[in-house]
């Protein structure tokens, strides 16, 4: 299968199943609640080292926020039931509670799984912390030096995807960097998914376990190391000389093939030679994304 | 089993009509012939609800009252789930002890709504009220939790005694509007006179008011201003006579 020239390899990308929340921030402008929604999901690339992903989903317009601001909507993923509520309570302790203006909302209301988030960050409060039960649901408002902070009691859970990824093998870096911002671009905003990594991008990409190291989990995915292309049993075709991965996460497996379509078409561009995707021979994850069945 | 129940005052009360059975969740249950047969009280003499009502609809926990209801009093009793709508004004007690549902009154409340019986020690304990007109004195006394909406004036000692849950009065609050107040908010859109026991603590703009006030306008059709929703409110807090930690929020404008 070609897509402009481009290979598309019949391969697949194999996903996990995770826990994911999903939270909106709002501010008194887009720009404070944005500065919020950066700070939480700073340091959340991949569970290997920061024990959760996390990512802007989109922002909101005034009217699709519950307070009537501009927001931003956040998805935060760890792989067990445990440590969602442990990441979330630390992390919107230390960055949306402090971040002037700033109010937190349940993205997940129909969630029957509710982690209490605010229900536990309400003694920072120290007993002058008040309730309120409006329209069925309870917030909390916590008294700051600013004002108030609102943050809803309870933040709904659900079985999501984490590890939805595809490859771009290019000619250059060059080539292979606009492919990839392309790719970003065209995936922005895609409802129920967000790109963890820098920019939406990973160049680091990454095996299980390690061949000299028996302590690392996780190190350099030396078949798609073009550097190493003379030395490992490599991957790369002729004329690959960078590659670089999007990972995807996402609420369910649809949102994430749906976004996977759009950046992978939008990645097919001059200096591209081939995509492929991660996979650990289908034995890990229970999702797999085959390329050609998304893109066919 | 119905949309709705609908209850049409069919012959007046000459005297006061206490129809504490009338209630969205016990009327889930019954059939027309039962909701008829009912229990109230009429001049102090005991009677049914058939012989003032006529009932149309059974089995649903959406009720809708129509008729001059201002003789009839403790509408809406305990109620703990179900919507009750009242097609205009209505005597006292509606909504004594009501722990769940909506109440929408399209008229004037009388006294003691969303009160509490007469030596309780607590009103309202959950559910929302809202009387689309005046209320009597003592609305919204001795709350434990719910919400009390007035888009008109609201009597003497308004929120009496609060010991949580929000009372929001677009209107003139009336003399003594949360003296005793233990905790809970009483957001006043309107002229209110602020009880010597009150302290006042900053000016600023209250999140939980502004989400409160934009739940009012899209989801129960009250006439609230942009100004009042991202508007500043002074806050005092009290009644420091008592444990202190309720609020009276005074919009001072945009």
């Amino acid at each position: 299968m070609k897509i402009n020239d481009v290979t598309i390899e019949d391969t697949f990308a194999e996903a996990f199943t995770m826990r994911v929340a999903r939270l909106v921030i709002t501010g008194r402008t887009l720009g404070w609640a944005r500065e919020a929604a950066v700070k939480l999901t700073g340091f959340a690339t991949s569970v290997i080292g920061c024990k959760c992903e996390a990512g802007v989903e989109r922002e909101l317009p005034d009217s699709e926020t519950p307070d009537g601001r501009p927001g931003v909507s956040v998805l935060f993923l760890t792989m067990d039931k445990a440590s969602l509520p442990e990441q979330l309570i630390v992390r919107v302790g230390q960055t949306v509670l402090t971040c002037p203006t700033t109010a937190c909302f349940d993205g997940l209301p129909d969630a029957p799984d509710r982690l209490p988030v605010g229900k536990a960050l309400r003694v920072f409060g120290d007993g002058f912390q008040a309730s309120k039960v409006i329209g069925g649901k309870r917030y909390w408002r916590i008294p700051v030096m600013e004002g108030e902070f609102l943050i809803e009691e309870t933040f709904g859970m659900l079985k999501g995807v984490g590890g939805g990824n595809f490859l771009i093998l290019a000619r250059d870096a060059d080539a292979a960097l606009a492919a990839a911002e392309a790719a970003v671009v065209a995936m922005t905003g895609a409802p129920g998914v967000i790109l963890p990594f820098p920019g939406g991008v990973v160049r680091s990409g990454s095996k299980v376990g390690s061949k000299r190291y028996t302590n690392m989990i996780a190190t350099t995915n030396d078949a798609f190391d073009p550097t190493l292309r003379a030395i490992t049993p490599s991957q790369l075709p002729e004329g690959v000389n960078s590659v670089l991965e999007i990972v995807l996460d996402g609420i369910d497996g649809p949102s994430i093939e749906a976004a996977m379509r759009a950046g992978i078409r939008a990645a097919c561009r001059p200096g591209v030679q081939t995509i492929t995707a991660g996979n650990y021979g289908g034995k890990l994850g229970p999702h797999h994304f085959h390329l050609r069945k998304i893109l066919g | 089993m119905s949309d709705a129940v609908t209850l049409t005052l069919a012959t007046q009360p000459t005297q006061t009509l206490v129809a504490d059975c009338i209630a969205a969740d016990r009327f889930a249950a019954l059939g027309a012939q039962e909701i008829a047969a009912l229990p109230v009280v009429h001049g102090g003499r005991p009677a049914t609800l058939g012989a003032f009502f006529e009932v149309r609809g059974e089995r649903a926990s959406v009720v809708r009252i129509t008729g001059d209801c201002r003789r009839v009093e403790a509408i809406g009793t305990g109620m703990a789930g179900g919507e009750l709508v009242i097609d205009g004004s209505v005597g006292r007690d509606v909504g004594l002890a009501m722990s769940g549902g909506r109440i929408d009154v399209r008229g004037n409340a009388g006294a003691n709504t969303g009160g509490a019986p007469a030596g309780a020690a607590r009103g309202m304990t959950g559910g929302e009220i809202i009387v689309r007109g005046s209320v009597g004195d003592d609305a919204g006394a001795r709350m434990r939790r719910g919400l009390l909406v007035v888009t008109g004036d609201g009597g003497q000692g308004t929120g009496k005694g609060m010991i949580a849950g929000t009372v929001v009065v677009f209107g003139k609050a009336g003399p003594g509007a949360g003296r005793f107040l233990k905790r809970g908010s009483i957001v006043a859109l309107g002229e209110v006179e602020r009880p010597a026991t009150f302290g006042y603590a900053c000016t600023y703009r209250p999140p939980h008011v502004a989400l409160l006030l934009r739940y009012l306008r899209s989801r129960c059709r009250v006439e609230v201003a942009e100004g009042q929703i991202s508007g500043r409110y002074e806050r005092y807090s009290g009644d420091l006579a008592e444990l202190g930690k309720g609020e009276l929020l005074r919009w001072v404008g945009a």
